[in-house]
């Protein structure tokens, strides 16, 4: 137990380090491209620019600037109000945003973990019998295709050839399906490969040979000894495979209309929304660390060998 | 690890995905709207006197009501399809304009409240006007109404002494005299008036030769700050009026804390700035009269009126809540057919009919739907399964397959598409080579080939369809003509001449049209262009800084009304950035606003327009074109020159069954 809790204050350290370090470079690049939150294509007089910047205190130097907003996270998570989105503060955008992407994430991970597992494991167990050679594949398709192909294809033959799902929005479960679908795939099929290799290397263990040999219904054994040692790989994917899911969305909430995340990182960085692309990469930051050393704790817990540190 | 740890961990694991998957699950679902549409990007602000794009003025139009309003008068043209729409009675019922075209009288109804149930007023439009040019507002249509008598000093905080001033105190809520300022300008801290009788100002900054214009800019507005004003404050009535003449009292004011803390006989101050609000410019002067004096008589301005910043906003709400958080659904108090039900951000704008509009009966739909989309396919894949109702933005790559379709609507715009001319920039600074340029294009080919939406080919810059107004001829394509003015200009057969660099933001539309343009240059006058794709951000200050050589823009009629799109183009304009200056256009420009007859006016504007379109400081490229779908069975759909749609006049020829909704 207290190697988990020295582990964590680790990483905790390094959380906050990383912040800090992601923070300084975002702040310095953001102010280093051209452009400004304020200019369009109707230029504003000196008088009234002013008061925009006074509003959001750009009109201070950027050193102050720096420790002010650096000062607002800290004491109080405050990121401040978005720029472009004038009606809203960061903390705003991300409470409405963050449950959308989870939800889709969630999903997506879901899925592709049990459709991934399943194919996986019944490749490996029938190996080079039809059903090996279509499921691996269909893999190499899913793991090449980029997603919004997918999307595409899923939109011609499930919205409008077979009419079941809609084509785009949020509300509903079914509005969920295609999108979840098309994000999780990708990883589905790294996923049924990882459990197939982790299968097949598991399947020639002598442990699992003497289970046989003691005359074990083959269906245990492949349940009770094989399985966990094959998910080791699986789970030490699951950490890519949430960045993957997270940041892979991006492209996906455009095709079918989705409130989430992805779509206010693209449009804070070209609207110059500095204050909202700050919380951005700072969310990310945050999700993907955490998510990260969920994997490797639940690694330790699972994998005896491995020790945290 | 203890064996039983892991187990117990597996389970756990499984437990929280379950959990997990079921929380994902729960949804709160929400009844389609009786209508949507397709909104474009997220509205950045549902506030009036912020808002700048279509998708906010789409939503502010339907949500908030001006003195007047665009409403469709008559049926629409039988050629061209556009639904004619002209300034109505709104929230005034009537008004007249004084002879000399310079004093509008409103006369509002008695019968409009807003949807908090309080009845809107006179003084709420002189209050919102008056927010509305704040310069703390920042609102970016405060030059709409610069003939307001003194908007334009109050909008540029302007102040010259022997002016009548009004000057707002530190005192603010939660400001001390050393604090910084509340950015909440409204509510405002404590108001005193009077004549301003000097301004005591310290020596004026030098700055190094060379600095740029921005540092000049930021110099000077700091040295402003530290000016001290000495005004002779008069007492404000009990009924809110001044008498600029009773004894004054001289007091001293100033913006800088150093300097107000320095002194005790110097107060701070916010700013001190013409009263607009005493000084009958934009006045209320009974709760159902509101009247407007111009400096100047503006032919267009009952289209002003009824353009979403001139609308009113509720002081009462804006004052509790503040900006930007009296936009919540919540707290926002507004006046229109419509009031907010709530917002989603990147989703949908709800609104709902508003049971205390004067003609709630007359509106059609119950629940409106913004929906925010961006993607042109997933718009049309939503039209089409049903779930939107009227697509905006079509994608150009079916727009053929869509054309012959009764549901596709398509009309001449109030818009242009052209390239900028840095005309500082040899050899652009020569006309016979902007000239040569222009008649070397084949137009005709990027609008059939490129933009398939039945694009106008454009060789002026005024589009058509103003009423009373008709562009002069412009230059048709001409390619030997082309190639006799490179040879004079010294170029012949293009030898010697420098490349070229066109630069345009990055979009779908942009880069095949510069392509083409590449092409026919290289073909036609054998001048070579460097294409250069930007960042819409980068690109906007390039331009501004007039560090580029051609550059693709597009202009949106703000009125309908020659004058803005020839008005940019005077000398010293800051949305110019041609470095086009030509005297004689202008005085023309200059002459038309002064002019009160609308013929000799409209005469001026075309005089201007066709040196415009002789000098050449841009090169007009086609004129825009809407495109778009309705469904068939909602009445009351047309395009419009302005692209404006009121939405209270559509309704269901029948109503749909509810499956069909769906």
């Amino acid at each position: 137990m207290r190697d988990l809790l020295s582990y964590l204050f680790k990483r905790f350290i390094w959380m906050i380090l990383t912040l800090l370090a992601v923070y300084t470079v975002s702040f310095v690049l953001m102010r280093a491209v051209p452009g400004n939150p304020f200019s369009g294509e109707r230029n504003v007089p000196p008088a009234i620019e002013r008061q925009l910047k006074a509003r959001y205190n750009l009109d201070a130097p950027p050193i102050q600037q720096y420790f002010d907003y650096l000062g607002g996270i800290v004491t109080d998570f405050d990121l401040g109000w978005c720029m472009g989105l004038e009606d809203y503060s960061v903390n705003q955008v991300l409470a409405e945003g963050f449950p959308v992407s989870a939800t889709l994430a969630i999903f997506a991970l879901v899925f592709a973990i049990i459709l991934g597992v399943t194919a996986g494991v019944i490749s490996a167990v029938y190996r080079r019998s039809p059903a090996d050679v279509a499921l691996m594949a269909a893999a190499v398709l899913g793991i090449a295709i980029p997603n919004f192909v997918l999307a595409s294809l899923a939109i011609l033959l499930f919205v409008f050839t077979i009419q079941i799902f809609p084509a785009g929005g949020w509300g509903t479960l079914q509005q969920i399906a295609l999108p979840a679908f098309c994000l999780g795939l990708p990883v589905a099929a790294y996923i049924a490969r990882l459990s197939r290799a982790g299968m097949l290397e598991t399947l020639s263990k002598d442990h699992v040979r003497t289970a046989f040999a003691k005359g074990l219904p083959k269906r245990t054994v492949i349940l009770r000894h094989v399985l966990p040692g094959a998910m080791l790989p699986v789970v030490s994917y699951l950490g890519p495979a949430v960045a993957r899911v997270l940041t892979g969305s991006l492209v996906l909430e455009k095709i079918f209309a989705l409130p989430g995340l992805g779509s206010h990182f693209i449009n804070a960085a070209t609207q110059r929304d500095y204050t909202l692309a700050m919380g951005m990469v700072l969310t990310y930051t945050v999700l993907l660390f955490v998510m990260n050393t969920l994997v490797d704790i639940s690694y330790a817990i699972i994998d005896p060998r491995v020790k945290l540190q | 690890m203890p064996p039983e740890i892991r187990r117990g961990f597996v389970v756990f694991a499984a437990l929280l995905t379950v959990f997990a998957v079921i929380w994902a699950a729960r949804m709160d679902h929400i009844p389609p709207a009786e209508f949507a549409l397709q909104n474009g990007t997220d509205p950045r602000t549902l506030d009036p006197h912020r808002a700048t794009g279509q998708p906010e003025s789409r939503i502010i139009f339907e949500l908030f009501e001006g003195l007047l309003r665009m409403l469709p008068d008559g049926p629409p043209d039988p050629e061209t399809g556009l639904q004619p729409l002209t300034p109505q009675p709104a929230m005034a019922e009537s008004y007249e304009v004084s002879e000399d075209g310079k004093t509008y009288t409103f006369h509002l109804r008695d019968n409009i409240f807003w949807t908090d149930g309080s009845p809107v007023t006179a003084n709420d439009f002189a209050w919102s006007w008056q927010r509305m040019l704040h310069p703390a507002t920042a609102c970016e249509y405060g030059y709409l109404i610069s003939e307001v008598a003194y908007a334009e000093e109050y909008h540029n905080s302007i102040v010259n002494v022997g002016d009548h001033v009004e000057v707002e105190l530190w005192d603010r809520p939660g400001e001390t005299p050393s604090s910084d300022a509340n950015i909440q300008h409204f509510p405002r801290g404590t108001m005193r008036y009077g004549t301003l009788r000097e301004i005591v100002k310290p020596p004026r900054p030098e700055l190094p030769e060379g600095s740029s214009d921005e540092a000049q800019e930021s110099a000077e507005l700091d040295w402003q700050e530290q000016w001290v004003y000495v005004v002779d404050v008069v007492p404000e009535q009990a009924d809110g009026s001044i008498d600029w003449e009773a004894p004054a009292s001289p007091q001293r004011f100033a913006a800088s804390p150093a300097i107000a803390a320095a002194d005790e006989a110097v107060e701070r101050t916010h700013g001190v700035m013409v009263a607009f609000g005493k000084l009958g410019g934009a006045e209320a002067v009974d709760e159902r009269t509101f009247v407007v004096r111009l400096e100047n008589s503006v032919p267009y301005f009952l289209n002003l009126v009824a353009y979403y910043p001139l609308f009113a906003v509720n002081r009462q709400c804006i004052e509790t809540y503040g900006a930007p958080l009296w936009t919540k659904a919540e707290n926002i108090v507004s006046n229109g057919p419509y009031q907010l039900a709530f917002r989603r951000l990147r989703d949908r704008v709800r609104v709902e009919k508003n049971p205390l509009y004067y003609k709630a009966d007359q509106v059609g739909m119950e629940t409106i739907d913004f929906i925010s989309l961006e993607s042109q396919n997933t718009a049309l894949n939503m039209y089409e399964t049903g779930q939107i109702q009227w697509v905006t933005d079509l994608p150009t790559a079916v727009l053929q397959e869509l054309k012959k379709r009764d549901d596709f609507h398509s009309a001449p715009k109030l818009s242009i598409y052209f390239y900028k001319l840095n005309t500082a920039v040899p050899p652009l600074d020569d006309v016979r080579v902007r000239q040569a340029l222009s008649l070397a294009l084949d137009r005709r080919q990027i609008v059939e080939e490129v933009t398939k939406a039945g694009q106008q080919p454009a060789y002026t810059v005024v589009p058509p369809g103003i009423a009373g107004y008709k562009s002069p001829q412009g230059m048709p394509e001409n390619v030997q003509r082309a190639q006799e003015l490179l040879a004079e200009a010294g170029f012949p057969g293009g030898r010697g001449f420098p490349k070229l660099s066109l630069m345009y933001n990055t979009s779908e539309t942009h880069r095949p049209i510069a392509e083409v343009i590449q092409q026919q240059l290289q073909n036609n006058l054998n001048i070579k262009l460097e294409l250069k794709n930007m960042e819409w951000g980068s690109f906007i200050e390039t331009v501004q800084m007039e560090q580029y050589q051609m550059a693709r823009y597009g202009w949106v009629g703000d009125y309908p009304d020659p004058n803005t799109f020839l008005d940019l183009w005077v000398t010293g304009n800051p949305q110019s950035n041609t470095n086009w200056s030509n005297p004689e256009y202008d005085r023309l420009i200059e002459a038309a606003a002064k002019e009160l007859d609308p013929a000799t006016r409209m005469d001026l504007l075309r005089q201007a327009e066709s040196i415009l379109v002789t000098e050449l400081p841009i090169i007009p490229i086609y004129f825009y074109t809407s495109a778009e779908m309705a469904k068939q069975n909602i009445e009351g759909f047309a395009p419009s020159a302005q692209d404006l749609h009121p939405l209270q006049v559509l309704r269901y020829r029948s109503k749909p069954s509810p499956e069909s909704k769906e």
